[in-house]
């Protein structure tokens, strides 16, 4: 079961799903991801992602669920890969090299929140 | 009980400053029965929907400024906090205290400051250790971030990525702002830039080094990007020490015998100083890559290798500060007690 790994498209689909399970009409949004084409998800992750959409859902006054996937660590690493492309679109040389990149960190997307569950597992959550 | 810490505030130095930088001494935490981290909590909470970089100081502590000159002061913990949080992963990071180690004065030979009367027995922070790093990974720098805010190299640069600013402090500077001294605040220019990748080699050092030696020997440049190292950081403001009193930190480790680009950087500054000083700078030593980045500001081997007609004395190499140093024209100064808010949260 640890092992299973949900497609990145039925993830969007999931969550959207867990937002109108209790109220069809509630707006959704999701964003972070939108440069990720193709991925596999941690299942279990999934299903506790839906599950706290649908708590969270369970508030008479929620109208809206936005979700926010943010890097977990802000410093991030890429690798940029340059492409040098013939006329008719073929690859003829590529250079890679690295890019670091520091970003606004998770509590940048909570400055509006009137409360905070934090719920991530290991030694994450905020010191309360 | 009151905490009481001083906060450099966005916009202070006639608007140079563009982000709030919070300074704890560590002696107050502790008077108030407070670990660094509690200390940084009551800064976040002061703050409200604020955001600051936050250094946790030890003004009987003593440091290293990356082109090997100690400074009287300490940075003992990093931090950064945004509407009252601290990320929980990166926000906050210990600069655990360093002990000699056996072969550190062969290691490290511009530690040998640490020996003088000046600085002996006196606690050595630097950057990190492992477990001061926790989750941060390889690729991480010596970093902490929350929010809209990143404090960098072990707290001397500091960001808000949401504006794309940021400022610098030299350790001398960061020694005024904790002393009620004068500091300078200006533009960093292409002298800085070029300088603060001129590093010395150590274990767990501010920006380089941990179990094993920082790989960027004295005379290597860390940089290492020609032309363009002028450019790196010669935009941004940086906050440091009158000139005078820089000079002071540099002659006292050419007085006991530091050569720049053997056992210290060889930063524009510090090769500068030992010219003006008549003390030897090792030319061989200075890598080409490095030599590139020099003469880009004029710092010609010609230039150096020629000896001054008479040599300054040490009363004359402060007195001529100003025109000896280069580095960050058109400098404004200012007494801290202008430009510190001094804070106190009741807990």
């Amino acid at each position: 079961m640890k092992c299973m790994h949900t497609r990145l498209p039925d993830y969007y689909a999931k969550v959207e799903a867990a937002a109108k399970r209790l109220r069809p009409e509630t707006k959704f949004s999701i964003s972070g991801m939108e440069n990720v084409k193709t991925a596999k998800l941690a299942s279990l992750r999934c299903g506790r992602i839906e599950q706290e959409i649908v708590q969270v859902t369970e508030d008479p006054e929620i109208a809206e669920i936005e979700i926010n996937m943010v890097p977990f660590n802000p410093e991030e690493a890429y690798s940029v890969v340059i492409k040098g492309k013939r006329a008719d679109g073929t690859c003829k040389k590529a250079v890679l090299d690295n890019m670091y990149a520091t970003i606004p960190s998770v509590e940048y997307y909570l400055f509006d929140a009137e409360e905070i569950d934090d719920r991530r597992s290991g030694s994450r959550q905020y010191d309360v | 009980m009151k905490f009481r810490y001083r906060l450099l505030p966005e916009g202070a130095a006639d608007g140079v400053v563009p982000l709030n930088v919070a300074f704890i001494d560590q002696a107050d935490a502790k008077a108030c029965g407070l670990t660094d981290l509690d200390a940084v909590k009551l800064v976040a909470k002061d703050l409200g929907k604020g955001c600051a970089a936050v250094n946790v100081m030890d003004k009987n502590g003593v440091s290293v400024s990356s082109d090997g000159i100690m400074n009287p002061i300490a940075v003992t913990s990093v931090a950064c906090v945004d509407h009252g949080m601290i990320n929980p992963s990166f926000g906050f990071m210990p600069l655990s205290e360093i002990p000699m180690y056996d072969s550190m004065m062969k290691d490290e030979p511009h530690m040998r400051q640490w020996l003088t009367e000046k600085f002996a027995g006196r606690p050595l922070h630097r950057g990190p250790n492992k477990t001061d790093l926790g989750e941060r990974t390889g690729h991480n720098e010596y970093m902490t971030t929350t929010g809209r805010i990143a404090n960098n190299n072990s707290g001397s640069e500091f960001f808000n990525m949401i504006e794309m600013t940021e400022i610098l402090a030299l350790m001398a500077g960061q020694y005024e702002i904790m002393n009620d001294g004068e500091v300078i605040i200006g533009v960093a220019g292409p002298e800085v830039s070029v300088g603060i990748g001129m590093v010395v080699s150590e274990r767990w050092g501010r920006i380089f080094g941990g179990t094993n030696l920082g790989g960027y020997k004295p005379g290597m440049t860390a940089h290492c990007s020609g032309e363009y190292a002028k450019t790196v950081k010669s935009d941004y403001p940086v906050i440091a020490a009158p000139k005078p009193k820089f000079m002071e930190t540099m002659l006292d480790a050419l007085d006991i015998g530091l050569v720049p680009g053997r056992e210290l950087g060889c930063s524009p500054a510090l090769v500068s100083v030992a010219h003006a000083y008549g003390k030897e700078i090792d030319f061989d030593r200075i890598t080409p890559a490095s030599w590139v980045e020099l003469e880009d500001i004029g710092l010609t081997r010609e230039k150096l290798m020629k000896p001054v007609e008479k040599p300054y004395t040490r009363e004359e190499m402060i007195l001529h500060a100003e025109e000896i140093i280069p580095g960050i024209p058109n400098a404004k100064a200012y007494k801290v007690s202008d430009i510190i808010e001094i804070r106190e949260v009741e807990f």
